[in-house]
């Protein structure tokens, strides 16, 4: 019976994936598909590290976009004093993991036993916290940030250039993907944070601590974060603070909602649906001034909201998540 | 069989009962302490202290100042707006700026655009408010606890983004006017305004929970399942509570609207809607008094940082390219003091003025007397 839900799911997604691909080529807004695809691998980059954390805590971590913006914080910061770009690279890396180590610490911990909302309002502070003092030393302008590689003509598909830095993106989504599936399914350690979020105590009774899981589990995701950050937004080419969070946060919590919150291959997959739906509507004629729909600002947040919506209302364990 | 039952009459022990009141007048019911007439002395001198500080102290301020403390007030509206839900209910709304800025664009639309006085913007505000919150309560009905904030905080996101671009409500870019009313217009009788419209929603909130739908609301924070038992429709009170939630907070939008003389869509975004669930939690959930100080808090802390001397020389000796300007200070303090709530003082302000607020009340002061235990914002399987 597992299995025909699980594939139940699956088919749902593909019946869903083909028919936006047909309404996508027959309005001829096929380059949604293509832009949709590299902006939601960034969504689900941040959504894997969302569903990381509710499969070990059972919490929404508000503060997972945040952990984004320090990395990118750091890495502004560190190539604008003229450190090689790699180095800046890692360094924004370890900042995130840094932040995401220290949220476990001071606000996961002692909340342990607490209502997991008391845990969501209480990450939602540090991200308000990241975003203040970001704010507080580089004012809400927007600064330009470097990309890895600046190289753009590649590739094209669709007549949309691929630049490697978009191919930096797509690849890492996938690599990592595959690695923390087989990592949570194969290895010990993975096997050992399901184990702790499901049963604590078991876990504890053989002898694994739970607390330095927790404490991993976070960090892997902060980890995520900055990953996501640091690929994604400087191809757009400049940084904001509050950024991650304004743009990145509620269409990746979408994703995994939509993959289904316990499903990481779900992360993935919601995450470039959300992706190319949110693309669709950001160009399709109708959607603007003097269109059949015509929605009044950016369209693609108002559709990230119906899908929200709607994947809660009609089907909330998303795609190929267990029954919520 | 036919043997009168005999009934013995009360005032069989009458003259004992007499003797007993005459000996200890003060008392009338075992175990209620009431305050000796000497008691209540200290306890109206500090109402009084309070009553002035509230009404007197604002008037020798500028006009500048005034609107910031009618600014204070408004908050408290909010504070308490957002306790229905997040207090009473247990659910939270992460999107709570754009109820109050629905409310705050509709006042100024109908008093502006639509020519109509203070009092229909007011009520169209209100109305504005609760409708917003029928129509997302309604559709997410089933939703609850983590999955119901993730739809608040994307609705927040969809007004932002998309319904304060309305150009014929809003005035796009440029904002729209919002004048004070006529025997109001000036700063100081705007204050006692807002003061009057705070007194009545603190009088409805303390009626609500007094009645038979207002236990319904504490009973499904508790455990909704449990509630459901009782023949409580955990749907429909729940959309209640938040239509009443929202209908308060497009009042208080209505205010601000008009202190401000103006509206723009640039005020209402996430990090206002973060700041007024972080004020509501460290004012102290469930407690009136606690919630309106928090919400003042809030709103005065710039008012209080400028006040302070040496603090901008020594915040600028924090090593920052930029000043940690007085605006700034509610985000930075903010989730600081929300931590600290969060794991050690979970009733907030609140629990902490318990023991005087009780002693004002006509109680004995008890400095251990801090009421629940731990504030539990609600307890969900998701």
């Amino acid at each position: 019976m597992e299995l025909l839900r699980a594939r139940r799911g699956l088919l749902i997604g593909l019946v869903v994936l083909i028919a936006l691909v047909v309404v996508l080529f027959a309005t001829g807004e096929e380059q949604a598909l293509v832009i949709g695809t590299i902006s939601g691998s960034a969504y689900g980059l941040v959504a894997v590290g969302l569903v990381l954390v509710y499969k070990s805590s059972g919490v929404f971590n508000f503060a997972q976009g945040e952990f984004g913006g320090v990395a990118l914080a750091t890495l502004y910061l560190l190539d604008a004093n003229d450190v090689p770009y790699a180095l800046a690279v890692v360094g924004a890396l370890v900042a995130a993991v840094v932040a995401g180590f220290l949220t476990e610490r001071i606000v996961v911990r002692p909340l342990f036993e607490s209502p997991r909302v008391t845990l969501l309002v209480a990450t939602a502070g540090v991200a308000l916290l990241a975003i203040a003092i970001q704010v507080w030393f580089f004012d809400s302008q927007g600064r330009p940030i470097a990309k890895a590689f600046t190289r753009t003509d590649r590739f094209s598909v669709l007549d949309v250039q691929l630049s490697d830095q978009r191919i930096w993106l797509i690849v890492t989504l996938l690599v990592l993907a595959a690695v923390l599936g087989l990592f949570f399914t194969r290895t010990n350690l993975g096997l050992a944070v399901i184990g702790a979020s499901q049963e604590p105590t078991a876990t504890e009774l053989v002898g694994i601590s739970v607390r330095r899981l927790s404490t991993f589990t976070w960090s892997l995701a902060a980890l995520l974060g900055g990953l996501a950050a640091v690929i994604a937004v400087p191809d757009t080419g400049s940084f904001t603070p509050g950024v991650m969070t304004s743009n990145y946060l509620i269409p990746a919590f979408t994703a995994a909602v939509l993959g289904g919150m316990t499903s990481l291959p779900g992360a993935v997959v919601g995450g470039v649906l959300v992706g190319i739906v949110q693309s669709y509507a950001t160009s399709a004629s109708i959607f603007q001034d003097g269109g059949a729909l015509d929605v009044p600002g950016t369209p693609g947040t108002l559709i990230v909201f119906v899908v929200l919506v709607g994947v809660l209302v009609v089907r909330p364990q998303g795609l190929l998540g267990k029954t919520a | 069989m036919g043997a009168p039952v005999t009934v013995t009459s009360p005032d069989a022990a009458g003259p004992v009962q007499e003797v007993a009141e005459e000996e200890t007048p003060a008392v009338t019911r075992p175990g209620r302490f009431r305050p000796s007439p000497l008691g209540w002395v200290p306890r109206l001198v500090v109402w009084a202290v309070i009553a002035w500080v509230v009404l007197i102290v604002p008037l020798g301020h500028s006009a500048i100042d005034l609107q910031d403390f009618t600014r204070a007030v408004c908050y408290a509206i909010v504070a308490l707006s957002l306790n229905v839900l997040l207090g009473y209910v247990g659910q939270i709304s992460l999107g709570h700026a754009a109820f109050v800025g629905i409310g705050a664009f509709m006042s100024a639309y109908m008093v502006t655009t639509q020519g109509q006085s203070f009092w229909i913007g007011v009520l169209a505000a209100g109305a504005i408010g609760g409708a917003q919150a029928l129509v997302l309560g309604g559709v997410s009905l089933r939703i609850r606890g983590l999955y119901f904030a993730l739809v608040t905080l994307s609705y927040g996101l969809v007004a932002e983004e998309n319904i304060f671009q309305i150009e014929s409500f809003t005035g796009g870019g440029a904002g729209q006017q919002a004048p004070k009313p006529q025997w109001f217009e000036s700063e100081w009788r705007y204050y006692y305004l807002c003061l009057g419209f705070l007194a009545i929603v603190l009088l409805l909130d303390w009626r609500l929970m007094r009645s038979k739908g207002g236990r319904a609301l504490l009973a499904l924070r508790e455990n909704p399942r449990v509630a459901s038992t009782f023949g409580i429709n955990v749907r429909i009170a729940t959309l209640f509570a938040f239509v009443v939630s929202g209908v308060i907070a497009g009042l208080a939008g209505a205010l601000i609207a008009h202190n401000d003389l103006g509206v723009s869509a640039t005020t209402w975004n996430f990090n206002l809607s973060l700041v007024f669930v972080i004020m509501t939690v460290v004012g102290g959930l469930r407690s009136r008094y606690g919630l309106v100080i928090g919400g003042a808090f809030f709103a005065l802390m710039p008012y209080f940082l400028e006040k302070i001397p040496g603090l901008d020389n020594a915040l600028a000796k924090i090593p920052a390219p930029f000043d940690l300007t007085p605006e700034l200070a509610p985000l930075v303090v903010g989730p600081l003091l929300l931590l600290l709530n969060l794991i050690q003082f979970p009733g907030g302000i609140g629990q902490q003025l318990r023991p005087i607020a009780r002693w004002l009340g006509g109680h004995r002061f008890d400095l251990h007397d801090r009421g629940l235990k731990e504030v539990q914002i609600t307890d969900v399987r998701a």
